[in-house]
């Protein structure tokens, strides 16, 4: 069974995650890495009412933890690990962010803080479901650059040094995605507030 | 009676480094803590949580959350953001 | 390719000569510059054969590809050598002018061989390098001789050894600019074994920037995050470093008494408030930097910069004493002398402990702030009780028949952060390349400060993981070169972006944090090759079996040995902590440390 403290994390930040609607009831994930071991949530569980059970310390490399865990998950996570700095992954189906993905290759945020916190979210294809090597491997590619990115039509990864900082990055990336769609309903000329902006689309 | 004790900026902003309050948990002693010097309204906790990277020690070790009990003896510190290194 | 000036300055001391030739541009592609750059050639140039103090080792100073361009902080630069105090690859930084004007003169690195037979300095005017006779000035101070050399900030700028480094002290420093240090691990030694007193630079060359619109748009983001962030644009320029002192004291990981205790009675007294409040003059900023962390002090009897947290530790808790104006004496007497701070503090700590013990024949004792001033005087010259102390306090322990009373690590000493109450801290001072150090990897951030978010100081599974990341991006930053202070309110990603757009190569945040990793490595194959082993990655016996009995820390000792074990295999080390074939080829080190290990 997982440390106490540790479980308590994933289960705030899950029970968060599905009640800003940014999950389905059984979607998305969350891993930490603890040294050459990851904690993730196992296949089936639901991340709004995570049990101790739910998770599933497993080592880095391959799946030690005698628990079938789903492995187009794991393998995501575990190039994660491997390629970049993160120590910490989140992964959910923000719907307005995912709304915005079908039609652009970058989210541009015009909203202050997600400007100021994020600056461009980029968006990646891949088949998910395919598991396969190269969809994991494009997934960590594009996390070695930025602390949050759009798979199109399916959702968002974010990595950080903390589950908490991971979590930050998915909220805020919602949030803005929201205020944008609000913006385009109400359909008037937009009044840039920010300076030198033109930078944020090549960041 | 609980001990607040505040650090670097706060000490100026609340014209003290010490007072002793009432409260069962963090969150009404921090209350507490605002009633008695309104100078800290808003500056520890705003809408309802810690603001970012203020630090909350309470007998030495990191609060978690606000929801925490206090005991009778406790030394609670309050640090503004702070970096050094 | 821009940022780099590709010029490598030579210079043979023995034969007063010197040659230029073009930067490696692959090399500096793969270790970027300053500590990346220092390592590298070190690995080429020095070996297990040399002693630190022969003339046969070298000191490589080197900027970084961001030095002089003006982004903030960029003012920071390296000096690289095998140290005299651990026997282990020593890199120092420092901020101030000096690097920059280095930068302005033409050169991205600078290597110093060999030996001048009488005592000399460097003037560097751009391609004009002269060597000046120094006998006259051999025995000066710091301060008087910066003067004298002409020091003025902006356009010439003076590096130089006070008597410490003359005398060969094995924790004399490298000073700059007056008051800024290359600390810790003697290189002040290293310099004045080679009869070199000072390097003096001018320059006018602009570093080229090779995307100048995106350069601007990360300066100007820069320019808000830092002036938003509270830490960078509140609590450093008005409290500075020396804020830290109560919250380490509260948590009851503060060393006192040569890490006796975990708390200090006298914590308030020395701490960054009582110092804003009392003896505060302003703060003072390096070139090109908003924050402004320098203290600028005054007593009766001194003004100048500092003290910086660490230094006031030293001769404040470490000592057992709280008067903070024998303090930032104590402080400044080692600016004038170029003596490291944290190691002066520590030794004479140690010998405190020893002598009241009874081990050791001195006056020394905790809590004389009287004993100071004299002691550090005496250290400079190897005078005295200053002849056991001037070598550091492993040396001192050991020549006392107790090793053990040493608080160091690969016999650095290790600053102001009780392991004890902080697992993490204690698994980077055991892990650490050049000794027991906290500028290479600091976890005060995650586990004091909540920086950038508060993990379990106590916890130890999954503790290596946050240790790793910190080792990696502190010597990604060690190599651009920019000042630490700066990553408080910018993230990595964006040193990566102000990389790319100055050099015109693409490098993305991971890339950074793989330099990064490349560095630690080489540098834990330049300690292997000189013999260090798994067992020197440990810590004093105080801080491992030794709980300390009250404060919020009681009970604790460092669980050192689960920690590293974990450490290692993360790293993609095998049990011993070599790095594994598989690891140094995805870095590509593979090569390199086949043929010439």
């Amino acid at each position: 069974m997982v440390d106490e403290r540790i479980y308590e994390m994933f289960r705030e930040i899950g029970e968060d995650l599905y009640s800003a609607q940014m999950i389905s009831s059984h979607g998305g994930n969350l891993s930490i890495r603890l040294g050459d071991r990851i904690i993730i949530k196992r296949r089936g569980a639901q991340l709004g009412r995570l049990k101790p059970h739910d998770l599933i310390e497993t080592r880095l490399d391959k799946n030690d933890s005698g628990v079938v865990l789903a492995s187009t998950e794991l393998i995501v996570h575990r190039a994660i690990y491997q390629q970049t700095p993160a120590l910490a992954v989140c992964h959910c189906h923000p719907r307005t962010a995912v709304a915005f993905s079908f039609s652009r290759d970058a989210l541009v945020p015009i909203d202050n803080e997600a400007s100021y916190l994020l600056k461009k979210i980029p968006v990646v294809t891949e088949e998910f479901a395919s598991g396969s090597p190269q969809m994991a491997n494009t997934v960590a590619g594009a996390l070695k650059d930025y602390k949050i990115i759009m798979l199109r039509g399916h959702g968002s990864f974010a990595i950080g040094s903390t589950l908490e900082e991971a979590f930050h990055w998915s909220s805020t990336l919602e949030e803005s995605a929201q205020m944008e769609l609000a913006a385009k309903l109400i359909n008037e000329p937009f009044i840039e507030y920010r300076g030198m902006t033109e930078g944020y689309k090549t960041f | 009676m609980p001990t607040i004790k505040l650090y670097a900026g706060l000490r100026k902003k609340a014209g003290q480094t010490e007072v002793s309050i009432t409260g069962a948990s963090l969150r009404t002693s921090v209350s507490a803590l605002v009633e008695q010097i309104p100078a800290l309204e808003g500056v520890i906790v705003q809408d309802g949580q810690i603001r970012p990277h203020f630090v909350i020690n309470i007998n030495g070790h990191a609060a978690t959350g606000l929801e925490v009990d206090i005991q009778e003896d406790d030394v609670i510190a309050i640090f503004p953001p702070i970096a050094g290194g | 390719m821009n940022g780099w000036n590709n010029k490598v300055l030579d210079i043979d001391l023995s034969a007063q000569t010197y040659e230029t030739y073009p930067l490696d541009m692959e090399m500096a592609r793969q270790f970027i510059g300053g500590r990346g750059l220092g390592v590298r050639l070190l690995w080429d140039l020095v070996g297990p054969d040399v002693d630190p103090l022969d003339p046969e080792n070298v000191l490589v100073f080197t900027n970084g590809p961001l030095t002089g361009t003006g982004y903030q902080t960029s003012n920071r630069f390296s000096v690289t050598t095998k140290s005299p105090l651990t026997g282990t690859v020593l890199d120092a930084n420092s901020g101030g002018w000096w690097g920059m004007q280095f930068k302005k003169a033409g050169y991205d690195v600078m290597i110093v061989r060999g030996k001048a037979e009488q005592p000399i300095w460097i003037e560097i005017k751009n391609e004009e390098i002269t060597f000046h006779d120094a006998s006259n000035l051999w025995g000066m101070r710091v301060f008087d001789l910066t003067e004298k050399l002409g020091q003025d900030n902006n356009k010439r700028n003076v590096l130089c050894i006070g008597p410490a480094g003359e005398n060969l002290s094995r924790v004399a420093a490298i000073m700059n600019d007056r008051e800024r240090a290359l600390a810790r691990g003697g290189p002040g030694a290293v310099m004045g074994s080679k009869n070199l007193k000072a390097i003096v630079v001018e320059g006018k060359k602009r570093t080229e920037i090779e995307n100048k619109d995106r350069f601007k748009f990360l300066l100007y983001e820069t320019r808000k995050l830092l002036a938003a962030s509270p830490l960078t644009s509140q609590a450093l320029p008005e409290f500075g470093t020396v804020v830290l002192m109560n919250i380490m004291n509260n948590i009851g990981a503060l060393p006192t008494r040569n890490h006796q205790q975990t708390q200090f009675e006298g914590a308030e007294a020395i701490s960054g408030e009582a110092l804003t409040e009392k003896y505060l003059v302003k703060n003072q900023a390096c070139w090109a930097c908003p924050i402004g962390c320098t203290r600028i002090s005054q007593t009766e009897k001194v003004e100048g910069e500092g003290p910086e947290f660490e230094s006031t530790w030293a001769f404040g808790a470490q000592c057992g004493i709280d008067d903070l104006p024998a303090i930032i004496e104590a402080n400044a007497i080692c600016n004038d002398l170029g003596l490291d701070t944290i190691s002066a503090g520590s030794t004479i700590a140690c010998a405190m402990e020893l002598s009241e013990k009874g081990y050791m024949d001195s006056e020394l004792r905790f809590g004389r702030a009287d004993q100071l001033a004299s002691t550090l005087e005496a250290m400079a010259v190897r005078e005295g009780v200053g002849s056991d102390l001037a070598d550091g306090s492993l040396r001192l322990a050991k020549k006392y028949g107790h090793p053990e009373l040493s608080m160091s690590a690969k016999g650095m000493e290790m600053p102001a952060y009780d392991p004890r109450g902080m697992q993490g801290q204690g698994l980077l001072y055991a892990t650490s390349n050049r000794g027991g150090c906290h500028m290479r990897g600091n976890m005060v951030g995650p586990e004091v400060l909540g920086l950038p978010k508060m993990i379990d100081r106590f916890q130890v599974q999954g503790k290596s993981s946050f240790v790793i990341l910190h080792q990696n991006g502190s010597a990604a930053i060690d190599a651009l070169v920019v000042c630490k202070f700066t990553n408080m309110g910018v993230a990595d990603e964006y040193f990566a972006r102000v990389l790319s757009a100055v050099t015109g190569i693409q490098y993305d945040t991971g890339d950074l944090h793989r330099v990064g990793e490349r560095i630690w490595n080489l540098e834990r194959m330049y300690n292997l090759r000189e013999g260090f082993t798994a067992a020197d990655d440990t810590l004093p016996p105080r801080l491992l079996e030794d709980a300390p009995t009250e404060g919020p820390s009681a009970g604790w000792v460092v669980k050192l040995e689960p920690m590293l074990a974990e450490y290692y295999r993360s790293r993609g080390w095998d049990e011993n902590g070599v790095p594994a074939q598989a690891k140094l080829e995805e870095l590509g080190l593979a090569d390199l440390v086949a043929a010439t290990a």
